[in-house]
């Protein structure tokens, strides 16, 4: 294999596992920030579970500083060559290195202080019981929506699209973003259901789960009206510089993975959800869950690993990669579970939210 | 007198209330027990012990029934019966259909959820119900939570009801008799609401017509059209090179002559083609009498003509691969026995109009 593929390879690797690790971290605080933001109940219980996921966001961070080693490998508008194609000359004031740097590290100074502000507050008010940290999250969590929007928009130009940047989709920033809440969401669902087994949430039940896999579900369908939403028209248009994006993912050997990610993403867990009794029975949950990751992580590879030539590499690398970063986030969320309550015990609504009922 | 109650309501509270007072009043067995709230409680189902709404099969059912349709209605009309190239697309392409399905899998589940849960299930509008004449309904309406035990087989035992309601802590209980019949519903509502739907159309058309009149088409988004790109499309269709021979296709025969028997199959085939393509212009009957109103400026030819009649069957063959004047070339759309069919049935339509003694079998 020719060393400059393998270095190419190596960033391409952890570009995945770099979203990867922003999709649970920033999907788990989007998950928190919306309920401080429409007041809900139900989930007072499973919050702080949702704030332990959350601090993925700094490993995340971290690797997206490392990433930005990666961009004279791995981005053609960051080589000399660039010059010679009018289209990416066109986009020059956006893709440059200087500004790109400078989004980069705007975006995580910006993960950074909502994940020290939503998870923080929340375990200060575990000591002070202070009624004020509601109303601040409560402030607070508005911010983060937009913060969330902008920056996923960001990301999706800036690290996924612009590896080929005269393809260009404006749909995209939603499509990580549906992907990203349901990483989030699964494994929101997977830390609890961890901790359920060793007994540490007694009182959270079928009604507390039941709306977690609501929400899984009805995003299995939003992740695949956006994908399909940006597949038709591309297809419909046939324009030369947007489709053969999709002719590069849906020919040879990538058709077989449209199809499985097509299952994976959307079939399997849409068709295991729909059950009213499936969305609260923790074991279907739990299987979901790791199927809806394992289908992001697809998804992600779908999105880069195309730019490496025409035959998906799938091999040591890769596997060498997956259990590295795999390890290292249950390590990171496991050892946030050694340090406080398992439940947000200063929050005022707790009570209110062990009694939910459905 | 008894045969004339409905039932007897007690008022609650709260929700809270509503659903510590259910066990007691069920263990007494007097009736069957209803409840009526401003919104849905959570919980009171179970405790009600109403078994589980058939609802949600019936959605999913309708929704995969609606999938389904979608998906066989726009197959067999756009690539069985009618096949239609868009876009340079297969007739047949699943992408383009998936639209449509998703919205008729909505289309259908939206209803059946709407309509099955309002007039199957529930039995709604349910305008002549006893409890809507109480005195209750009205605090429901409001903010008070209502708990009935109704007669069953016309027989309550109202003192025993009204006791174990207000020993549950109900507020007020109220014995609720059924209405005298109801009259019909009068004229004079019926013209109110007429004159009412006549009105709200003329509004409308009115606001509407003024929005049209008064506000200019304003321009779409349009960044995706000035934004640089590559101009693979910019001298727009292609003409085939000169000499291609489209594949499957047997190259064009000239003066040769028909190459098709003159069959049944042939001339059905030939007025399918003529009736989608030409009749539109030249008349059922070819006599050059379009369907086409007068603003078509052009004046297709009489092929009934002593002209005509008198053309081979390449002339005709091609008129249609070339076209002439304002009459378009539309042979590249047809296959090759489709162009010669189209000759035969015109031939047909000749001779019909021009039918000699010698035709009489
Ligand atoms: C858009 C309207 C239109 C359609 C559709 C159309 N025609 Fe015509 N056709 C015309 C007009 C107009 C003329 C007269 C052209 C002229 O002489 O200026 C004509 C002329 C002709 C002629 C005589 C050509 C000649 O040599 O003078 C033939 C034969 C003919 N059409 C056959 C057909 C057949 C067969 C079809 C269907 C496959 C067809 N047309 C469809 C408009 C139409």
């Amino acid at each position: 294999m020719m060393p400059a593929l393998t270095i190419q390879r190596f960033w391409a690797n952890w570009l995945v596992w770099m979203l990867m690790l922003l999709s649970a971290g920033l999907g788990a605080l989007f998950v928190v920030a919306l309920e401080h933001l429409t007041d809900a109940r139900w989930s007072v219980p499973l919050r702080r579970t949702a704030e332990r996921v959350s601090g993925l966001v700094v490993p995340g961070s971290v690797a997206a500083l490392v990433a930005l080693f990666s961009l004279k490998v791995l981005y053609p508008w960051a080589r000399p060559e660039a010059v010679t194609m009018p289209l990416v000359m066109a986009k020059a004031g956006w893709l440059n290195i200087p500004f790109f740097i400078a989004r980069t590290l705007v975006c995580v100074a910006l993960w950074l202080l909502s994940w020290k502000v939503l998870a923080g507050g929340s375990l200060k008010q575990d000591e002070s019981r202070a009624l004020v940290w509601t109303l601040r999250l409560r402030r607070f969590s508005p911010f983060f929506l937009v913060v969330m929007g902008l920056t996923t928009l960001v990301v999706a130009f800036d690290w996924i699209s612009s590896l080929e940047p005269e393809w260009y989709s404006d749909v995209i920033g939603v499509y990580l973003f549906s992907g990203m809440f349901l990483a989030g969401l699964s494994a929101v669902v997977l830390a609890v259901s961890h901790l359920i087994e060793k007994g540490r949430l007694p009182q959270v039940r079928f009604d507390h789960l039941y709306n977690l896999g609501a929400w899984m579900f009805a995003f299995t369908v939003f992740w695949s009206y956006i994908a399909f939403a940006q597949y038709l028209l591309m297809w419909y248009a046939d324009l030369p510089e947007e489709v053969y994006w999709y002719q590069q993912r849906s020919h040879g050997p990538w058709r077989g993975l449209c199809l499985v990610l097509a299952l994976a993403h959307f079939v399997i867990p849409f068709f295991a959800l729909v059950p009213q009794d499936a969305k609260g029975d923790l074991k279907r949950l739990k299987r979901v869950a790791v199927l809806v990751l394992a289908a992001h992580f697809l998804d992600l590879y779908w999105l880069v690993f195309p730019v490496l030539g025409d035959r998906p590499l799938f091999s040591w690398p890769e596997l060498s990669f997956a259990c590295f970063f795999v390890g290292l986030a249950v390590l990171w969320v496991r050892r946030s579970m050694s340090q406080g309550a398992d439940m947000p015990v200063g929050d005022p609504f707790l009570e209110e939210g062990l009694a939910f009922k459905l | 007198m008894t045969e004339n109650i409905f039932g007897v309501v007690g008022l609650f509270e709260d929700p809270a209330a509503l659903l510590k007072a259910v066990p007691l009043v069920q263990s007494k067995r007097l009736g069957k027990l209803e409840a009526y709230t401003p919104y849905p409680v959570h919980g009171l189902p179970g405790v009600l012990g109403l078994s589980r709404s058939p609802l949600g099969g019936m959605v999913l059912v309708m929704g995969a029934l609606g999938t389904l349709t979608a998906f066989l209605f726009q197959w067999w009309m756009n690539s069985v019966d009618y096949p239609l190239v868009v876009g340079g697309k297969d007739p047949s392409s699943w992408q383009a259909f998936v639209p449509i399905m998703f919205e008729v899998t909505v289309l259908f589940a939206a209803f059946t959820a709407g309509l099955g849960m309002l007039l199957l299930l529930n039995r709604l509008p349910d305008l002549w119900h006893p409890f809507l004449l109480s005195k209750s309904c009205a605090e429901v309406t409001r903010d008070k939570f209502a708990l009935s035990i109704e007669a069953e087989s016309g027989s309550l035992d109202v003192a025993a009801a009204q006791a174990i309601l207000r020993q549950a802590g109900a507020l007020s209980v109220e014995v609720v008799a059924f209405p005298a019949p109801a009259s019909k519903v009068s004229l004079n509502a019926l013209l109110a609401l007429s004159a009412a739907g006549a009105l709200t159309c003329a509004l409308a058309g009115a606001g509407m017509y003024g929005a049209v009149k008064l506000f200019p088409v304003l321009p779409p988004m349009s960044h995706m059209l000035v934004q640089p790109r590559l101009d693979a499309q910019q001298r727009g269709m292609r003409p085939p090179v000169a000499g291609t021979v489209a594949r499957g296709r047997m190259p064009y025969l000239g003066a040769l002559g028909n190459p098709l028997p003159r069959t049944k199959a042939v001339l059905e085939l030939g007025r399918k083609v003529f009736s989608n393509n030409c009749l539109i212009c030249h008349g059922p009957l070819a006599n050059g009498t379009p369907i086409l109103t007068a603003a078509y400026g052009a004046k297709p030819a009489n092929l009934q003509a002593k002209k005509f009649l008198s053309y081979t069957d390449g002339e005709i063959y091609h008129a249609i691969m070339h076209g002439k004047n304002a009459m378009p070339a539309l042979g590249l759309g047809f296959t090759e026995d489709e162009r010669w069919a189209v000759v035969h049935y015109v031939r047909a339509l000749q001779r019909a109009q021009h039918a000699q003694d010698t035709d009489l079998p």
